[in-house]
């Protein structure tokens, strides 16, 4: 018989670098999972990615058990990325740091596609460039 | 004194979420918890207190609300409140309990007494914020070799010096002095780990003179040991494995753990190539552990 989900958490954290800190420890604290186990294998299987936020969502089982799978890094992580900036601009109305092109929203968009409330492309692509704005990155052609 | 943090809560809109996410981090939250609520979602960002104020709080939520609200999103709502670091520290350890691990260890955690009944040596245990619990994998692993590495059932031990390099709690360092060891080293590079370390050598009664505790790597190691722990990551062993050379007696033996079946290839190569003989490999569930011997390079 399947063990019953009780909750499902998304965490977006530092890879590599997961400690029982919130938001970890408040998260899954609550819902009785042995957190060290879930840092130190969150860790492992981030090793390689070091400097990248890697959300990963957490299926926490009736029995404290739990599952996880890792995701596509933030919009907001990939979009700095792309624009070759270390962070976006506090007042995106009147300071802009960065662009990035139309075909990198699209390839930003294409691998987020997965992790997006969004049921195609375009739609995507609306929801990229909307933090893209906000953060104070413009779009070119 | 203890810790206290901002939560900060916002519920909104599914296809807000990669803007709330943005803006919490640019107001400090080192990471966020999302969990589906009845059609929106709930974002949760955490924030020292001495890192914000109010105000800084109310300017956060004007730029949540401008940035949502211009996206043609619903408003989304924002609460915040102070929460204690022990309020979630203290809420999963309810569910721990005596374990016992190999033939002759039993991992209590300090707030509990051993069954009466209880023959096996008792570890106790207080993890504070380190790794190291007893109920993972690796370092279950990890204190079964430990038991065969340290075996009296044939002829007494010899006087056995031990290092631990990244030793969380302390856990490995303090069972194998009381599996028979005489000396260990406990090394980690987290201040959290060696607090906790030390934590947990009072509780079990161990020696300042037995159990050296020091913050660092491998390099902490003032003496030639017997044999060397290691239950960390798989890169990082590799990193410290050319290092080892300078610890490590020849013919001492390596605990090698914190590794994935599929790493376990990688590790095994690189430990040949340091001057290692590779004695066995365990395995459980997604993990394993490398028991080694060291043989000196080739010169």
């Amino acid at each position: 018989m399947a063990k019953k989900v009780v909750a499902v958490i998304k965490l977006a954290l530092q890879a590599g670098k997961a400690n029982p800190a919130p938001p970890i420890g408040p998260a899954l604290g609550q819902h009785g999972v042995n957190i060290m186990m879930f840092c130190k294998e969150y860790n492992a299987r981030t090793a390689d990615q070091v400097g990248m936020v890697i959300p990963v969502e957490i299926s926490v089982y009736e029995d404290r058990s739990f599952t996880f799978v890792l995701k596509t890094p933030p919009a907001s992580v990939l979009i700095q990325k792309a624009a070759g900036i270390e962070k976006g601009s506090g007042e995106p109305n009147k300071k802009k740091v960065g662009s990035i092109t139309r075909a990198q929203l699209r390839e930003i968009a294409e691998k987020k596609m997965p992790d997006l409330n969004a049921n195609d492309i375009e739609a995507a692509m609306r929801i990229i460039e909307g933090t893209a704005r906000n953060m104070g990155v413009t779009i070119t052609d | 004194m203890v810790q206290r943090w901002w939560e900060i809560t916002v519920t909104c809109q599914a296809e807000a979420e990669e803007l709330v996410y943005w803006r919490l981090q640019s107001f400090g939250c080192q990471g966020t918890a999302t969990q589906q609520q009845q059609g929106r979602v709930l974002i949760q960002g955490y924030v020292p207190q001495q890192q914000m104020t109010l105000l800084d709080i109310a300017a956060l939520g004007v730029w949540i609300e401008q940035d949502v609200v211009a996206q043609g999103y619903l408003s989304p709502k924002l609460h915040w409140q102070l929460v204690n670091e022990q309020d979630w520290a203290h809420s999963w350890q309810a569910y721990w309990h005596p374990i016992p691990v190999g033939d002759r260890l039993l991992i209590c955690p300090a707030w509990e007494i051993p069954p009466r009944d209880n023959t096996r040596l008792v570890i106790k245990l207080d993890p504070g914020m380190a790794f190291g619990t007893g109920t993972h994998e690796t370092t279950q692993l990890c204190l079964e070799a430990l038991e065969m590495q340290l075996d009296q059932t044939f002829e007494p031990l010899p006087p056995t010096v031990i290092a631990d390099i990244g030793c969380g709690s302390g856990i490995l360092a303090i069972a194998s002095l009381l599996l028979g060891a005489q000396k260990a080293y406990a090394v980690d590079t987290s201040d959290l780990a060696v607090t906790a370390t030390h934590r947990n050598a009072e509780l079990n009664g161990i020696r300042a003179d037995q159990l050296i505790v020091r913050q660092g790597s491998w390099e902490q190691v003032l003496e030639l040991v017997d044999g060397v722990v290691c239950n960390i990551l798989a890169s990082v062993i590799i990193e410290i494995l050319p290092h080892l050379p300078a610890i490590v007696k020849p013919k001492g033996w390596g605990i090698f753990s914190g590794i994935l079946l599929d790493q376990a290839d990688r590790v095994a190569e690189q430990l040949e190539q340091q001057g290692w003989s590779l004695g066995s490999v365990w395995r459980r569930q997604a993990w394993c552990c490398l028991n080694a011997r060291f043989e000196r390079l080739p010169d």
